[in-house]
């Protein structure tokens, strides 16, 4: 690939970003800033109840109430059919309680009126009358014998959702119990939620005179939240346009569609005026999509010298009341059979079973990339436990294992192929980075004094980009990706795409893939994301999956653009198409490189003067197709200190060394690994989203679902190699999601080394200073 | 709840707009002063997106009422630009990659703003205290402690010019 | 989420005359700010309300009180309660034990301990203040309990209704107290 320069922008450098001038100067467009002409507001009333029948609900007050147009019920949607909608994965969700409720906060009425104010005021007068019913809340209980059933609308009158298994049983039960070591551990992933800064919502806009719906919408997948919009709403699609502007971060918190949405659609369409809906921060964190709830345990097996011979694992997944688990439509347990990592197992076995529980819906978030977040750290944590037993150093353990590079692409026991991977690369600059033998000596002499010091090592390896239509689809909308781009007669160029970055920088950096496959600077390219009138359908954006799908869709649009335009050149120069050879920016003759066309003058032909015969104009457009998912990998190295008589862990130094093939641009990588790092450090430390015996969510607004702020944040240090994708055109692998998946390892396996000379072997997330400070009081310590 | 009249200097305007006693003042500069800049990030004062400037002091205006801001100065992302030419803290945020999805980004400088006029030469962690009421999902921190620093420079030297 | 309260005070009454108002529902709920039996079902089941201001606006919470157990020789009353926010906005169950001891100096000791469980918006931001809150419902109980010991058959005003503002106010100074180390009386 040839360099451009830094006029141009391509794959490489780090250009400042597109986006910034707008939200620098506070004239972003989130879906709160949107304000139209009589739009009124929307406020859900929720259930404090976690179980509970409703025996009646009465709106005549709230009805009464100033400035209030509509007061909407369970009973009323039923009436379209609308009562309850699909979600993303084979269920449906209540979009407002009809017979019961089944969680905290779930909503049960939707009020609209004038002002914001008045839908607070009304929404406080709406009476309901629960009955209680008993709650279940710890997933262990839910497949007893005398479980409350939650699901009275199913068929089957349990709490099972789905049984799901991939892999060798027998081979592996086998190879457990011929080994001569092994270990076992229980982790669990806690429940947690990506709390993006800016919360969902939605304005909902019927135009009663033209009959089209706009919806701007915090969506990160525009188009097939409209398709959905279509299908449950009945609304003809073509008069549904979504706008997904300006977007306050995501984290896979705004691909579900929820009943507000919902409410506020049918609102607008009952009142013909904009009706604005925007949850409150409470309402974000006790309502919509949480992450992780996985109760899992590992087995791993392996030879005396430490070579793994065989991984077991079962689990648990708590789904909440309704699967609304966002992930493609075959993986009930989403992408988590990667949980043999990056080691080279000859057998495995992996087993999940969902079950329902009074608790919200969702599963599916927080950088997950499709569950891969919960397969990683167990892969990590599971590992550490068998260095201990063998008494080996982690690192060393890991080196041992590793898939070699010459095996790739490597074919796993449960069922992926790997397309590229150099993990001894990327360990061994982690550990040159962070300087691991000095930190192990360190680690003996501080041990000897009674300090408490730890090491932890984490190499995972990602799996996104989904995905091949030949497995993947969400919904049966397969998980292609697409980009059009048209070039101006002037040189410049726009460019659209199926994607919706909430942070991502895609203004950015999809215009500097045209550039380095165009030569048009980045600069002069506009990209537009979001609006489903004018955007080519895609996915979305979620599970690291732009650059892996739809940047080869950019690419591959671009190449249609350059084949023309070398027909172009060809008539420009009176020269045969072969001898023209092309560099970033032009077409010159072969052996006489004074006569070249640039890609502006060849744009500036293509309206004015063209080849006899060829249309007008020079843009196309690729829907891609995946052949693979790709697999980014890396190592990751913390240290800790943890004080004595506090238990608190400080992060004394963390060391990430990525590898995501291909960088388009370097400063956007770093600052999505910075803020990836940061996640996991506050689920590794501080946030849980928990549920007391009466249902009654824990966690559920800011004081008590901690936020790590600049404090106590870390300072990251970033290092990469370089491994790129053989299938994807610009050996791209995607990287947004890498740094959740990889850290949260890292730093529980630094504590429990810290602690290990205790004979503590393992700690659930989130370690806080109260845990680590029972362990060291149990211990004598404190 | 009987609206009564505020007036504000917002951004070096006079601007005047009735209020209940009850709004708050994020609604009243979000909606009634229609300045969208300012975001609402959470329901209990913990998130600081909402942090503007009364009076140069730097205030989450989503625990502050409408009415309590009658006569003051307020501050907000909308006045860093002057003359179209951007603040220091707007240029350093640039260059620095401190922002993403922007949501925390105009709360974050108006703290920014506040600390280097107490404060024009912070160390680090006095950066990083300065802005802990301030919550950021997409950076981790680390680049906006960069663009406060390259700010803190210019502004330094211009001072000095 | 549960929460367990105990509280001792003492009366300077003989036992027999704390008992006789201990045991009757009505006239210990006369005693509690806010609260009211609006039906006596028999003698051992009561409806009643319980209203709390938060601000502007009233919460009231409709339930059952039941007499689980009276212990006439031990002078020990079990209670049960139940009740539910009546525009679904949460609920609250309780069990309550109270003895009564009589002291050396002809008085008697009162020992009450109480579970109370908390659900909805309250068992949110409520659960941090529950035990504040308590002690504060808890010093005008006994302020109301001692007067109608002191006055018997005499007419109180009804106990008003706890204000949350109010509450919010006499907790954040109570707790202020307590943590700059002032004499908590409530703590014996």
């Amino acid at each position: 690939m040839t360099p451009t320069t830094p006029e141009v922008g391509g794959m490489g450098h780090s250009i400042k970003r597109r986006e910034d001038p707008r939200f620098l100067q506070g004239k972003g467009n989130y879906v709160d800033d949107v304000h139209l002409p009589r739009m009124v507001y929307g406020q859900v009333v929720r259930s404090p109840f976690a179980h509970a029948r409703i025996r009646g609900i009465n709106t005549e007050a709230a009805k009464k109430a100033p400035g209030v147009l509509a007061v909407i019920t369970g009973e009323d949607l039923a009436k379209a059919n609308l009562a309850w909608m699909p979600t993303l994965f084979h269920d449906k969700q209540m979009v407002l309680a009809t017979g019961k409720v089944l969680f905290q906060a779930q909503e049960v009425a939707f009020v609209v009126a004038e002002t914001q104010y008045q839908a607070a005021d009304a929404a406080e007068l709406v009476e309901v009358d629960y009955e209680e019913l008993p709650v279940l809340v710890d997933p262990h209980r839910a497949l007893d014998a005398n479980a409350p059933v939650l699901r009275e609308d199913r068929e089957e009158k349990s709490n099972h959702i789905f049984h799901w298994e991939v892999g060798d049983r027998q081979a592996t039960q086998k190879a457990i119990q011929d080994a001569p070591v092994k270990v076992a551990l229980d982790a669990v992933f806690q429940r947690c939620h990506p709390a993006p800064l800016e919360t969902c919502g939605c304005v909902a806009d019927l135009n009663t005179a033209t009959g089209r719906l706009t919806v701007w919408l915090t969506s990160q997948a525009p188009h097939a939240h409209r398709t959905l919009f279509a299908l449950v709403g009945g609304i003809p699609e073509e008069n549904i346009r979504v706008i997904s502007p300006d977007i306050g971060g995501g984290f896979g918190n705004k691909v579900p569609i929820y009943p507000g949405y919902v409410c506020a659609v049918v609102a607008s369409l009952q009142l013909g005026r904009p009706v604005k809906w925007i949850e409150t921060r409470s309402e974000n964190l006790q309502s919509t999509g949480f992450a992780r709830d996985y109760h899992m345990t590992a087995e791993i097996a392996a030879d005396r010298d430490g070579k793994v011979k065989a991984l077991r694992v079962k689990t648990l997944a708590d789904h909440g009341a309704f699967n609304a688990a966002a992930q493609p439509s075959k993986f009930p347990a989403g992408l988590f059979s990667i949980c043999t990592g990056s080691y080279d197992f000859p057998s495995a076995f992996c087993e999940v079973d969902g079950v329902y529980t009074n608790k919200a819906p969702g599963g599916i978030a927080y950088r997950c990339s499709f569950r891969v977040t919960e397969a990683a750290y167990l892969i990590e944590r599971a590992t550490d436990s068998l260095a201990y037993e063998l008494k080996m150093d982690p690192a060393e353990l890991r080196r041992k294992n590793f898939i070699p590079k010459e095996t790739f692409p490597y074919r796993s026991p449960l069922g992926w192929t790997y397309d590229s991977g150099n993990y001894d690369a990327a360990m061994k600059l982690a550990l040159d980075m962070i300087g691991y033998d000095d930190l192990r000596k360190e680690q003996a002499e501080k041990r000897k004094r009674g300090e408490l010091m730890g090491i932890g090592v984490s190499s995972f390896t990602e799996i996104v980009g989904a995905g091949p239509a030949h497995t993947f689809d969400i919904v049966g909308i397969k998980m292609f990706d697409s980009c059009e781009i048209r070039v101006h007669p002037t040189g410049k160029a726009i460019a659209r795409l199926g994607t919706k970055s909430q942070g991502q920088g895609h203004e950015t950096t999809f215009p500097q893939i045209i550039a380095q496959e165009l030569g048009i600077p980045a600069n002069d390219i506009l990209l537009e994301e979001g609006d489903t009138d004018t955007a080519p359908y895609g996915l979305g954006t979620y599970a690291s999956r732009s650059t892996p799908v739809a940047g080869a869709a950019t690419a591959i649009c671009a190449r249609k653009i350059r084949d023309k335009a070398r027909k172009i050149a060809a008539h420009l120069l009176e020269a045969s198409e072969a001898d023209l050879e092309w560099e970033p920016g032009k077409f010159y003759v072969k052996g006489a490189p004074s006569k070249s066309k640039t890609i502006q003058e060849i744009a500036f032909a293509a309206y004015t003067n063209l080849p006899e015969g060829m249309e007008a104009g020079l843009e196309a457009v690729d829907y891609y197709d995946p052949p693979n998912l790709t697999f980014p990998f890396g190592t990751y190295i913390c240290v800790v200190d943890i004080d004595k008589g506090t238990g608190e862990v400080k992060v004394r130094r963390f060391v990430a060394v990525d590898d995501c093939g291909n960088i388009i641009n370097p400063m956007i990588v770093e600052g999505q690994i910075h803020g990836g790092l940061t996640e996991g450090f506050a689920i590794a430390f501080m946030q849980l989203i928990s549920y007391d015996e009466q249902g009654n969510v824990q966690g559920g607004n800011f004081m008590d679902y901690l936020l790590p702020t600049a404090v106590e944040t870390p300072h990251w240090e970033t290092g990469k190699t370089c491994t790129p994708s053989p299938h994807h055109p610009i050996g791209a692998k995607g990287v947004g999601e890498s740094p959740n998946v990889g850290s949260p390892a890292a730093f529980v396996n630094a504590v429990v080394d810290a602690l290990s000379h205790l004979g503590v072997r393992h700690i659930d997330m989130p370690v806080t200073p109260w845990k680590v400070w029972q362990i060291l009081h149990q211990n004598g310590i404190s | 709840m009987t609206a009564r009249p505020v007036h504000v200097t917002l951004n070096g305007a006079e601007r005047e707009a009735m209020a209940e006693p009850r709004l708050l003042l994020i609604h009243f500069i979000r909606d009634v002063l229609q300045q969208t800049g300012t975001h609402l990030g959470c329901d209990t004062t913990n998130c600081g997106a909402c942090t503007v400037l009364l009076d140069g002091r730097p205030i989450k205006s989503c625990t502050y009422f409408a009415v309590q801001a009658d006569g003051k100065k307020i501050t907000t992302v909308e006045g860093l630009l002057s003359n179209g030419k951007m603040h220091p803290l707007q240029e350093g945020f640039r260059e620095e990659h401190g922002l993403q999805c922007g949501f925390c980004t105009p709360g974050m400088m108006m703290s920014a703003l506040a600390l280097l006029e107490r404060n024009p030469d912070p160390s680090e962690a006095e950066i990083r205290a300065g802005i802990s009421g301030n919550l950021c999902r997409c950076t981790g921190y680390q680049n906006i402690v960069k663009a406060i620093q390259y700010a803190a420079a210019k502004m330094k030297k211009g001072a000095t010019a | 989420m549960a929460v367990r309260i105990e509280k001792t005070f003492e009366v300077k009454h003989p036992i027999e005359a704390v008992w006789a108002m201990l045991s009757d529902p009505r006239k210990v709920v006369s005693c509690v700010p806010g609260a009211q039996i609006t039906e006596t079902i028999d003698d051992r089941n009561f409806k009643g309300s319980i209203r709390v201001k938060v601000g502007p606006s009233l919460t009231e919470f409709k339930g059952e009180v039941h007499i689980e157990r009276l212990d006439e020789q031990a002078h020990e009353i079990e209670l049960s309660g139940k009740g539910q926010d009546i525009r679904g906005k949460g609920g609250a169950s309780m069990t309550m034990t109270g003895t009564l001891t009589a002291l050396d100096d002809g008085g008697a000791r009162v020992h009450a301990v109480s579970e109370i469980t908390v659900v909805g918006i309250l068992a949110q931001f409520g659960a941090r203040m529950m035990n504040d809150v308590s002690d504060v419902i808890f010093k005008e109980f006994t302020t109301r309990f001692q007067n109608l010991l002191d006055h018997p058959g005499e007419a109180q005003a009804p106990a008003e209704p706890v204000s949350g503002v109010k509450l919010a106010g006499s907790v954040i100074g109570h707790s202020i107290r307590r943590v700059l180390g002032g004499d908590d009386e409530e703590s014996k």
